[in-house]
């Protein structure tokens, strides 16, 4: 096993270096100088050129990624262009606010998830199944602004329970930190949700048909014990996969709900720096993103052993 | 039976949501209550001040952004300022002589004033910001002091400004940027770091303390500031102000409305009605300097070279169609640069009154062909996108086809520099203090705002003159004589409207009043127990 991990982080290295050399290219690549939108309302040519040339910005597309890529394996990931803020500097800041916002709505999401699921799968087509399903369907089909605003109308105009948005950090003061996370959390994680239910749902209906599961219920074993004991640890595999995955992506943030909510999250930032062709920025965000979803993968895959006697990592049948 | 459980099950789900938004929104008003009798002004306090945008950029320097001032008049002071009819008052400079042939402005500064860091205001500091104005590479403010040649320390409160030939306006562009004051101490131990760290960088009524980006500012009192009110009582009132930049105007309008923040200087048109009847806000409304135009690119090859072309489009538009369908009625009619509180505004110069679309057709068959041409709106925006339909359907009448295309913005932003768009983009301008600085830059021959590629030589003398001279009324005449070329005989654009400013104040903050440049002058700022 450790050799496949190691094997599998060796990996990462060159499939960052093509992301960063994609995303590179692609950013440069499209229409648009980014020291013009800079500009704004100041657009005189002369102190426009000057800018260009201090940023590096009129030299040939390789020299410009030989510099960055020198410089980001040093862990220097430049300075943003619209900014001047050190773009490690800008990422980090934005990193607890957004883990917390998709970790919290992960979270809730899987939690509901499992429980509705669950129950829904338990008692396919009861009432409780329909409303279950009604509601995470509602979720999901409602866009995430238009339930974030209605939320904030609700929670915090018609009844002033907690704040229209914002972010406090934990660190700072628990309390409010939570109260300020209720509403977004709720909004961010209503889209994966219905997904989530809806996995497990439908992956433990699979197995309740397996045979050992009829071998169970036929042993005269307790409901609750076949559901726990031995359904779900198997039902969970491909509901495993997908909230891998959606791990990975929290770290992209959550673009809709940071702004409609306030919260300083990577999200705003990457979709900022698109807009403002801000290189260095989009380029960072990228790789960061790409790593964490190669780094959840492999923990999803190794959850895998865990969950399926039958995965091993040799190769050969254990 | 198992169906219609099935679908009550959705049904119920919708029902909830639905129901939710029935009950809503600002509780209906009665007229709003009258103003409160002048109360004498209490020290004390913090508000929050909702703000369309984060500061990018701290550094006057470097500062490109309109949504920058809102906290840099906060923080620092200018040379000198505007009051609410947006005369030139002394601020830092207590009295200022221009010599005789225009090319000398001398200032007379205060001695009473530091920075927020202690050290001490005094003409070597005015010299050592305007040098670096002027000569910082990449300098945002290098246009706007074109005209200086030098700057010289006459005494500790004494500073000429040595100009290279007669500039009128530049009064008015020491008024905001370009004229304000900062600590060299500060910035030169910041470094690269100013333009994002500017702490207790200025002299002005409230000191930066905090910045997050994306998140929140921090203004706190400044207690040595020099300003006093009319009975002589220290400015500023308040304690501290936190800038929160929120972006969606719904939620910022919720945050005022929920008390979370007492400010606010941008609401949509929708909302106006909405607040104006609210008996908890005060909203105030007044013209502003800004305006909004189409450009049309009047370069050789393109459509719009046909002079003719412009001004059918010019004569076919309804202006006070788009403003009260497309604006709510928030503005003002507009047919040039020269905005309604401009010294030189002309109120009976409206060349364009109603809309003439059998005019305009008269004039395309002049020209012998029909016009058709592309309307560039920047993608995602859908406020955009309504007015250039509405824009179409008002020039289908003169028989007049206009395609919209949808670009990114800064792929616009691209085509507009090269001047490379093929018919028309959508442009607004912030709006200066001077009618030179809404006009010359953008009607100059060659000059960096001139998207239009406008070139007519009558006009570029008239702005020459305007420029040289101090004399009011031969600038009126000047600005004037020039706007008829531009706007009427040979267009450059065309203009339709000139925006407002809003000021939303939650009725216990007294005090703030909407000025024509829609900067808020917070010193002046109390809150009522």
């Amino acid at each position: 096993m450790t050799a496949y991990v190691i094997r599998r982080l060796l990996l990462m290295v060159p499939v960052a270096f093509l992301v960063t050399v994609i995303v590179f290219a692609l950013v440069r690549l499209s229409p648009g100088d980014p020291v013009l939108v800079y500009a704004g309302e100041e657009r005189d040519p002369v102190s426009l050129d000057a800018l260009r040339k201090a940023y590096g910005l009129d030299q040939p597309m390789p020299v410009q990624y030989a510099v960055w890529i020198g410089h980001a394996v040093q862990g220097d990931l430049g300075r943003s262009l619209r900014t001047t803020q050190p773009v490690r500097e800008a990422i980090l800041e934005r990193v607890p606010a957004t883990l917390l916002l998709g970790g919290t709505a992960l979270l809730l999401s899987i939690s509901v998830a499992l429980v509705v699921g669950t129950l829904s799968a338990v008692k396919p087509n009861s009432p409780l199944d329909l409303l279950a399903t009604g509601f995470t369907l509602a979720g999901v089909s409602l866009p995430n602004f238009f339930l974030g605003l209605i939320l904030i109308l609700l929670f915090s105009l018609v009844v002033r329970v907690f704040p229209p948005g914002g972010y406090v950090a934990i660190a700072a003061d628990p309390g409010d930190a939570l109260r300020h996370l209720v509403l977004p959390a709720i909004t961010l994680a209503t889209a994966s949700m219905a997904v989530n239910v809806r996995q497990v749902r439908s992956s433990l209906l699979d197995v309740f048909g397996q045979e050992y599961i009829r071998t169970a219920r036929a042993k005269g074993l307790g409901e609750t014990r076949v559901v726990f004991r031995h359904a779900l640890k198997n039902a969970l595999i491909p509901v495993v996969t997908i909230i891998g995955l959606q791990i990975g992506a929290i770290i992209e943030g959550a673009i809709i709900t940071e702004t409609i909510f306030f919260w300083p999250g990577i999200g705003r930032l990457a979709v900022d720096s698109i807009g403002g062709r801000d290189y260095p920025v989009v380029q960072a965000i990228v790789l960061l993103s790409a790593l964490s979803f190669m780094a959840s993968t492999l923990v999803v895959d190794l959850l895998y052993a865990t969950l399926d006697p039958r995965i091993s990592f040799s190769g050969s049948r254990a | 039976m198992r169906g219609s459980v099935r679908v009550l099950g959705v049904l119920a789900a919708f029902a909830i949501l639905f129901g939710a938004c029935a009950g809503s929104a600002a509780p209906a008003g009665g007229a709003a209550s009258a103003a409160p009798a002048a109360a004498k002004a209490a020290p004390g306090g913090s508000v929050t001040f909702v703000l369309e945008n984060d500061v990018i950029d701290f550094d006057p320097m470097r500062s490109r952004a309109f949504v920058d001032r809102n906290v840099h008049y906060q923080i620092y002071d200018s040379l000198v300022r505007i009051d609410a009819t947006g005369k030139i008052v002394p601020w830092l400079a207590e009295k200022w002589d221009t010599a005789a042939d225009g090319k000398a402005v001398t200032f007379s500064l205060r001695k009473d004033v530091k920075y927020h860091d202690g050290t001490a205001f005094d003409a070597e500091s005015v010299k050592w910001n305007i040098d670096r104005y002027m000569k910082t590479t990449g300098s945002a403010r290098a246009g706007e002091l074109a005209s200086v040649d030098s700057v010289t320390v006459v005494d500790p409160a004494t500073v000429r400004f040595n100009l290279k030939t007669p500039f009128s306006p530049l009064l008015a562009n020491l008024v905001d940027r370009a004229g304000m004051m900062v600590s060299k101490a500060v910035a030169e131990a910041a470094g690269a770091d100013f333009t994002r760290k500017a702490f207790k960088a200025g002299s002005g009524p409230f000191v930066l303390t905090e910045a997050v980006k994306d998140d929140h500012m921090t203004l706190e009192k400044n207690p040595s500031w020099w300003g006093k009110d009319k009975d002589g009582s220290k400015l500023p009132y308040l304690d501290k102000i936190t800038v929160k930049p929120i972006t969606n105007s719904d939620v910022r309008l919720t945050n005022v409305k929920t008390g979370d923040a007492q400010v606010a200087n941008n609401i949509a048109g929708k909302d106006v009605a909405v607040v104006k009847t609210d008996p908890a806000l005060t909203y105030q409304q007044i013209a502003s300097y800004a305006f909004d135009s189409m450009i049309p690119n009047r370069a050789k090859g393109f459509v719009f070279e046909e002079g003719r072309y412009v001004r059918a489009v010019a004569m076919a538009l309804d202006r006070k169609e788009i403003l009260d369908k497309w604006a709510f009625g928030v503005g003002a009619v507009g047919y040039g640069t020269i905005a309604p509180g401009h010294f030189a505004a002309d109120p009976s110069f409206k060349p364009f009154e109603k809309p003439d679309p059998e005019g305009a057709k008269k004039l395309i068959a002049e020209v012998g062909k029909p016009l058709s041409f592309e309307l560039l709106i920047s993608a995602g925006d859908p406020a955009g996108l309504q007015l250039a339909q509405l824009m179409q359907a008002q020039l289908a009448k003169a028989d007049i086809k206009t395609e919209i295309q949808q670009l990114e913005f800064a792929k616009i932003l691209e085509l507009q520099s090269k001047h490379e768009f093929k018919g028309i983009t959508l442009v607004g301008w912030s709006g200066r203090v001077d009618p030179d600085g809404n006009t010359y830059d953008h009607l100059y021959s060659g000059k960096p705002f001139n998207d239009s590629s406008y070139s007519n030589k009558d006009v570029d003398r008239l702005l020459d003159e305007q420029r040289a001279t101090s004399d009011p009324e031969k600038r009126k005449t000047a600005l004037r004589a020039a706007e008829k070329i531009y706007v009427q005989d040979d267009p450059a654009r065309v203009w339709y409207r000139f925006r407002a400013v809003q000021l939303l104040t939650v009725k216990k903050l007294q005090g703030l009043e909407a000025y024509p440049d829609s900067l808020i002058r917070f010193q002046y700022g109390w809150l009522q127990k």
